[in-house]
């Protein structure tokens, strides 16, 4: 089973470095509560450099949500700002590492598949 | 009507009430207590023994606090001079009022007191548009505190009532039992707390206390530091004085601290309903207010740049790279019905992102921003090829991806008739206007600068100078028409020229993509008849299809518009020019009180005799109040240049001495100082117009002297 969770703090693992956070500097603590139970996720991001852990680390920003609507997020499907506005997602401490940090979300799939297509910026001159 | 109206703001707070201090609002009604775009209050009227009070005056303290002095009883029937109220009104996380009965007669009285409340918990959209709501509505009384609140699925907003004298509460209000002493006073402070307001952020106390000497905004800044800290200004021509002190009181209402900023401010884009943060405006009243306000430029730059576009999203107008176009915090927002969890929409704001860095960095010396943002600047610049280049051609172009609340226009003038060709007849899309591809040339020739000076990568300066050199020399070929001898308004997607004359020729030169060969020519037309109307360069030239002088953005003088235009006259050495446009607008300017509105009509001064205002119910907005400080640079020629600030003045005729003391900048502060010509033979309070003088001199046709 897909759990779009994973895959999307595993890639960002992997990436080791995001320049869209070269100005971040601070660690994100995920509560994703689903299924009767709360996964923790922390993000530690030292000036764009990222690691993921489960490992209990001090958070300067403390973000609180269900799973499910992270699954949407992580997948493109759902807008973290939109969600927050409808009390959705409870972020407290540093507001501004998840500001910066939901830029990581994709898009919707789909607006996202049209940039190959006729008509759009060729970006080789 | 909305001149009777009390507005008091801070920040995207602000409470709009009639002049006795009472709001009855209705879904189209736009009084009321609003913050982050959310009506909190719909309903506080005051009562004294069941009777409605009537305003013998209101002062407006401050922008951010207002004094009503009321007597019972309504209209000319029956006024009961024994008895007094006074209400004093601060805003600041909802509002605190302090209510106080005063008692002229020898004989103490006991009267009921009642404030009644009751929110619809409006959107400001909503408003705009009156819409119904969705959600259901409660209200319920917590011990001594009245809670109004609204709930749709999980979106959840509070208005707490409260007081601090013992009184009986209940769900549509609070009251008092008040004695009064002869000859004495009665008093009681009444808190509304908008409780919870957006990203789950709850309050639960107002943000003052008793007694409005502790009722002060943004805390470290107050408005006295604010004014005291901007240069001083000296002038032989009075009223500038009080132009400039009114922008800077007004810039001051228009900051605007985002939760993210650490109490630091940029400027939103118009009070109140544009109280948020606006890629376009931000910057532009950035740009206009540097010598003065050089702080406003990096709040605005880090900002924006923390909310900068990362992904494609139709809905929200989103690339990657992509600079706001608004930020919105109310239901319709949070509930998808409206794009501005941010709104992207326009194509103007990314690249004059990078003019602004560039711009602050030669005013200031913040290398060290400039690095922070290398990034996001690099993003911009990329955008510009990626993302905006919809045909393929290298020009931006712009065509909404959400076609049902996205801006058909993303230029600054967005309204749907607003680019034309001369016959009338409107383009389809994609637009590519002109002074959108001025933008992307200065965008990359002051990327340029910043590549080598501060991200010290030549390659990418050299990429950047070649490419925009490439720009500019397509653009003069492309964009100029040359039977009219200016540049076209836009290209359309068959490669044919947009032609209508326009204003947007002004910014053209401030962006200097224009041939020197061609310049002359284009500040001719600026200054002509067609596009000058005596107050200043039209939107649109007279003699256009859609030239209308009271058309929002086809024949209507716009401030900022013409401060840009003074600008690039400057660039390109007309100085006489750029100090006639100075002349109209601080004229202009002299007749609103010192506040520009943000438009006026296009008619001919020499008809109308004075400004014709634009109905529009925002004032101030930001880049009208940017737009005399821009003039005062543009009149005083200053320009940072090699670390220098370089000045070399020409005032209009009127203005005899001009002094700027203690700009801010990599130099610490200087002064500039300026000396002008005066008729000798009038009195200072002879000439307060200054540019009605160009109308009087025109040559007449000989034989008609009498």
């Amino acid at each position: 089973m897909s759990d779009p969770t994973k895959q999307f703090f595993d890639d960002l693992a992997a990436r080791g470095h995001v320049p869209l956070l070269k100005s971040s500097s601070g660690t994100l603590r995920f509560d994703l509560v689903g299924g009767g139970r709360t996964a923790h996720w922390y993000v530690t991001i030292r000036k764009g450099d990222v690691s993921v852990t489960h490992d209990i680390v001090e958070a300067d920003c403390v973000v609180r949500t269900g799973k499910e609507l992270f699954d949407r997020m992580a997948a493109g499907t759902a807008n973290a700002t939109a969600a927050a506005l409808r009390g959705l997602i409870a972020p407290q401490g540093d507001l501004s590492l998840i500001i910066q940090f939901q830029r990581l979300f994709p898009g919707p799939p789909a607006d996202c598949a049209d940039r190959s297509e006729a008509g759009y910026a060729r970006r080789a001159t | 009507m909305s001149d009777d109206l009390v507005k008091i703001l801070e920040g995207n707070t602000f409470v709009v009430s009639d002049a006795r201090g009472d709001i009855e609002a209705s879904l189209t009604d736009p009084t009321g207590l609003f913050s982050f775009d959310t009506r909190f209050l719909s309903r506080w009227v005051l009562t004294v023994d069941g009777q409605r009070l009537t305003a013998l005056s209101t002062d407006d303290l401050q922008y951010f606090e207002a004094r009503f002095f009321l007597v019972p009883g309504t209209g000319t029937v029956y006024v009961d001079a024994k008895l007094s109220v006074i209400r004093q009104r601060a805003v600041g996380d909802g509002f605190h009022e302090e209510l106080t009965l005063l008692n002229h007669d020898e004989n103490a009285v006991d009267l009921e007191v009642r404030v009644e409340a009751a929110s619809d918990f409006a959107d400001l959209f909503e408003v705009k548009d009156a819409l119904q709501k969705k959600g259901a509505y409660y209200s319920r009384v917590e011990g001594d505190r009245l809670v109004l609140g609204y709930e749709r699925e999980t979106f959840n907003r509070e208005t707490w009532v409260s007081a601090t004298s013992a009184c009986k509460v209940d769900e549509s209000g609070l009251t008092f039992k008040a004695h009064v002493d002869p000859h004495g006073e009665w008093t009681t402070d009444l808190h509304v707390v908008t409780a919870s307001v957006a990203w789950g952020e709850t309050r639960d106390k107002p943000k003052y206390e008793r007694h409005a000497k502790h009722a002060r905004p943004n805390q470290e800044r107050s408005l006295e530091k604010w004014v005291d800290d901007a240069p001083t200004l000296q002038c032989d021509w009075d009223w500038l004085k009080m132009i400039y002190t009114r922008s800077l009181i007004d810039l001051a209402a228009l900051r605007f601290s985002p939760r993210t900023s650490g109490g630091l401010s940029l400027p939103a884009a118009g009070l109140p309903w544009f109280m948020t943060m606006f890629g376009r405006d931000s910057i532009f009243t950035s740009l206009q207010a540097l010598p003065f306000t050089p702080e406003l430029a990096a709040t605005t730059l880090r900002e924006l740049g923390e909310r900068q576009g990362s992904r494609r999203d139709d809905f929200r107008d989103e690339d990657p790279g992509r600079i706001l176009h608004e930020m919105r915090y109310g239901e319709m927002t949070a509930f998808e019905e409206r794009p501005h969890s941010p709104y992207y929409g326009s194509v103007d704001a990314t690249p004059l992102y990078v003019v602004l860095l560039d711009e602050y960095e030669r005013w200031t010396g913040d290398a060290k921003l400039v690095r922070e943002l290398e990034y996001e600047a690099r993003a911009a610049l990329a955008w510009i090829d990626d993302y905006a280049n919809l045909m393929g051609d290298g020009y931006i172009w712009y065509q909404r991806r959400n076609e049902k609340t996205g801006l058909e226009n993303q230029c600054w003038k967005d309204s749907w008739d607003s680019i034309s060709y001369h016959d009338g007849t409107l383009p389809g899309f994609p637009r590519a206007t002109c002074e959108l591809q001025g933008y992307a040339y200065d965008a990359k020739v002051r990327g340029a600068r910043l590549a080598r000076l501060v991200w010290k990568d030549a390659a990418f300066a050299d990429k950047l100078e070649k490419e925009a050199a490439d720009l500019k020399r397509r653009f003069n070929r492309d964009f100029w028409v040359e039977e009219g001898g200016y540049f076209a308004l836009a290209r359309d997607t068959d490669g044919r020229r947009v032609d209508a004359l326009a204003s947007n020729n002004g910014h053209l030169l401030w962006s200097g993509i224009v041939d020197k060969s061609k310049a002359g020519s284009v500040a001719r037309h600026l200054m002509g008849p067609r596009l000058y109307s005596g107050w200043g360069v039209r939107t649109l030239a007279e003699g256009e299809g859609r030239y209308n002088p009271i058309g929002y953005h086809v024949g209507t003088v716009w401030p900022f518009d013409n401060s840009i235009a003074a600008w690039g006259l400057r660039r390109y050495g007309f100085k006489e020019e750029a100090a006639r446009i100075a002349a109209g607008i601080l004229d202009a300017a002299n007749f609103f009180a010192g506040r520009l509105p943000e438009a006026f009509g296009g008619y001919p001064r020499a008809i109308t005799k004075y400004p014709v205002q634009y109905p529009t119910s925002c004032s101030p907005q930001a880049w009208s109040t940017g737009a005399p400080l821009l003039l005062l640079r543009t009149m005083l020629g200053l320009e940072p240049i090699d670390g220098h600030l370089i000045v070399d003045p020409v005032l209009p005729e009127g203005i005899g001495r001009l002094e700027l003391l203690d700009i801010p900048g990599r130099w610490g502060r200087v002064d500039a100082f300026g000396r002008g010509r005066v008729d000798a033979d009038k009195k200072p309070r002879e000439r307060q117009h200054l540019g009605v003088l160009d109308h009087d001199k025109r040559p007449r046709p000989r034989g008609k002297k009498k």
